[in-house]
């Protein structure tokens, strides 16, 4: 077995110690170097990262806003739906109530004028009293004794369906006019709804 | 409204088409409503179209199918079409001619307006120039819709145009002011599904409440599509110049409404014009689209976005040639970005609003608008003319430059035009986006902004 020389060792040695040496400085200048750009790369996340932060809030918020509408928005058109239909039951009973009055009003008094007068307007509308007249069984004695002032007018054989006022044709069958109370109250329907309304407070 | 009737006639001379000619007619006038009684005791709606010699000529909403000469009745009402007005229609859906359509009551009437609506005083007009976000950014950041404007979508068949149509109802709103805004949605033959989709879409997103929709379906018959946007705008009219709110309304498809024109033009033996459309079809949707507006003196406004579908996407075809001559700019949707996936898929180069200028800006949006949509726009184009050298000479042969404008071209339609259909965006995210576009390019390339704006905004990459 050989033996090394002690200067060998020695020398040996030094360059060990220097390789150390070098290692050691080598891993420092890393490990700063690391640290730097480490620190470097935290300070440059932290705005990104408020940014992102600030990102996500906005967002959520938007989100929170968009339910929150929806929430509203749907409840608010729930209840009014409810709230229109029952007023619309309302209207309903009122009409049902006011219509049952008037199919029971008495045939005395004003009604020969009312009937007169819708007489006169129906003629007028149609441009003769050449016509054929149409009533319910009940206003059928009011309506004949009316018709006198109407020369050329004739009562159907035939009655109708409605509460109240008359539906007059021409001879020849081409016109019609329906000026029943029925239909009076039909056309005016929108507006009365509108007053009946009114009354519960909608519309005001 | 009175409690004087009409007079029904029953001497029904022709049935042509969807109009019906009633004989021995002694007193109709012009625009007349007319109720049509079948045989079985159904009614219909029609108008008076002409009246002359004993005859009148009524065009009945709901077709004629199923009527006979013998046994069908007409009665001439003594008004013209209404539709009931008031604070009760928001949040309510009608059919194509203003009925109830969601089961509930009609609405409790403030007042009934003719149909037809009264011509705006042009003398009491005022000038457009109040910004309306639509929340969808190529909108608001190029082609800027302002309050009281008539900007129309051109779309073709197929294309997500009712999509876009329902995001604005949603979104639409009016910047940092506390008036009231409203959205009248009209459509006008659109397949029930999406009559399905609008109403849902609104009611879901709680926009309802703030909505009147109108929904004519594509089986709902043809003629009641002329009558479909006139009682919208009636609505719109009311809600904005009587009650002071800002109505913004859509209307789609237009192209059913001239469809339906065409129909009634044909039965009346009228002399076709261009592509068998009326001759008056001009005029006839001048009556729709001039109904938009502001007053002097009124607090509301009535802004239009009618959308259209141009037949075999042809730009020059009467419907959108005629409406791009009435309105004020229009918003082009690209059958190339539709086939790409892009949503909304809007070409910005065919599209402009004529208006735009006079509602951004210093006060109304940012100072910068202006001039980073006219820098997105020069840098969008040169984007689209690198792309078709680059088909040409391949990518290779491009210049660095070039290659920058390619990539804002990209950007462009991948961050800034491509948007979830519930993205609601504001316009401080869009105008931030644009200038994320302009800030790919070098800082020598930017010409159409001014330095103090570059400065404030321009983030070179």
């Amino acid at each position: 077995m050989n033996k090394c020389h002690p200067l060998a060792n020695l020398a040996l040695e030094q360059t060990i110690d220097k390789i150390l040496n070098q290692t050691q400085k080598e891993i420092e200048s890393s490990i700063k170097s690391a640290l730097n750009d480490t620190t470097q790369t935290l300070d440059d996340a932290i705005p990104k990262l408020g940014k992102e932060y600030d990102k996500i809030i906005a967002d959520g918020k938007k989100e929170a806003d968009k339910i929150e509408k929806q929430i509203i928005g749907g409840a608010d058109i729930e209840a009014r739906n409810k709230q229109l239909l029952a007023l619309e039951a309302s209207v309903d009973k009122v009409f049902v109530k006011a219509l049952d009055q008037i199919t029971n009003n008495d045939r005395s008094g004003d009604y020969a004028n009312l009937i007169k007068s819708l007489l006169d307007e129906s003629t007028r509308i149609l441009g003769t009293s050449e016509v054929i007249v149409s009533a319910n069984s009940k206003d059928r004695d009011v309506v004949q004794s009316t018709l006198s002032g109407f020369p050329g007018s004739e009562l159907s054989s035939d009655t109708i369906e409605c509460i109240g006022g008359v539906i007059i044709k021409s001879k020849d069958g081409a016109m019609t006019f329906d000026n029943t109370l029925d239909a009076r109250i039909e056309r005016l329907k929108p507006l009365i709804r509108k007053d009946i309304a009114a009354k519960f407070g909608v519309g005001n | 409204m009175t409690a004087e009737g009409g007079v029904q006639y029953s001497k029904i001379a022709e049935i042509k088409g969807p109009l019906v000619v009633v004989d021995d007619v002694e007193s109709a006038a012009f625009d007349e409503l007319v109720e049509i009684e079948t045989t079985e005791g159904e009614r219909r709606l029609g108008k008076v179209l002409e009246v002359g010699n004993g005859k009148a000529i009524v065009q009945v909403f709901e077709g004629t199918t199923g009527l006979s000469i013998s046994g069908t009745k007409a009665k001439f009402v003594g008004k013209v079409m209404e539709m009931p007005v008031s604070k009760e229609v928001l949040g309510r859906v009608f059919d194509g001619l203003g009925r109830p359509k969601d089961g509930l009551p009609d609405p409790i009437a403030d007042k009934f307006v003719d149909i037809n609506g009264e011509p705006m005083n042009p003398e009491q007009r005022e000038y457009p120039k109040d910004f309306i976000q639509t929340g969808v950014s190529v909108i608001d950041g190029l082609m800027t819709l302002v309050r009281g404007q008539k900007l129309p979508i051109f779309s073709g068949s197929g294309m997500s145009h009712n999509l876009l149509a329902a995001q604005i109802a949603r979104q639409a709103s009016v910047v940092g002011k506390q008036d009231d805004f409203a959205v009248v949605f009209a459509a006008i033959g659109v397949q029930y599904s999406e009559a399905e989709y609008f109403r849902r879409s609104l009611e879901e997103s709680g926009a309802l409440k703030r909505s009147v929709l109108f929904l004519n379906t594509a089986d709902d018959p043809a003629i009641e599509r002329i009558i479909t946007p006139r009682v919208a705008l009636t609505v719109a009219e009311y809600l904005a110049f009587d009650l002071g709110m800002h109505v913004l309304v859509v209307i789609t498809d237009m192209t059913n409404y001239a469809e339906a024109l065409r129909e009634i033009s044909a039965a009346r033996e009228e002399v076709p014009g261009r592509k068998g459309y009326p001759g008056y079809l001009y005029t006839d949707l001048s009556t729709l689209y001039e109904r938009a507006g502001k007053l002097n003196g009124r607090k509301g406004s009535v802004t239009q976005v009618p959308i259209l579908t141009m037949p075999s996407d042809d730009i020059t075809h009467p419907i959108p040639d005629l409406t791009g001559y009435i309105t004020e700019g229009q918003i082009v949707v690209g059958r190339d970005l539709f086939r790409q996936g892009v949503y909304p898929p809007i070409n910005i180069l065919s599209s402009l609003s004529r208006l735009m200028k006079d509602g951004i800006g210093e006060g109304s949006t940012r100072e910068d608008h202006s001039e980073v949509s006219n820098q997105v726009y020069d840098a969008y184009s040169r984007a689209q003319e690198v792309r078709a050298l680059a088909g040409i000479v391949g990518k290779a042969g491009l210049t660095e430059i070039d290659l920058k404008y390619m990539d804002v071209g990209d950007t462009f339609e991948k961050e800034f035009l491509t948007q979830a259909t519930d993205e609601n965006r504001t316009i401080e995210e869009t105008l931030d986006l644009m200038w994320k576009i302009v800030s790919k390019l070098p800082r020598n390339e930017i010409t159409k902004i001014k330095d103090k704006y570059v400065e404030k905004y321009y983030k070179e990459e």
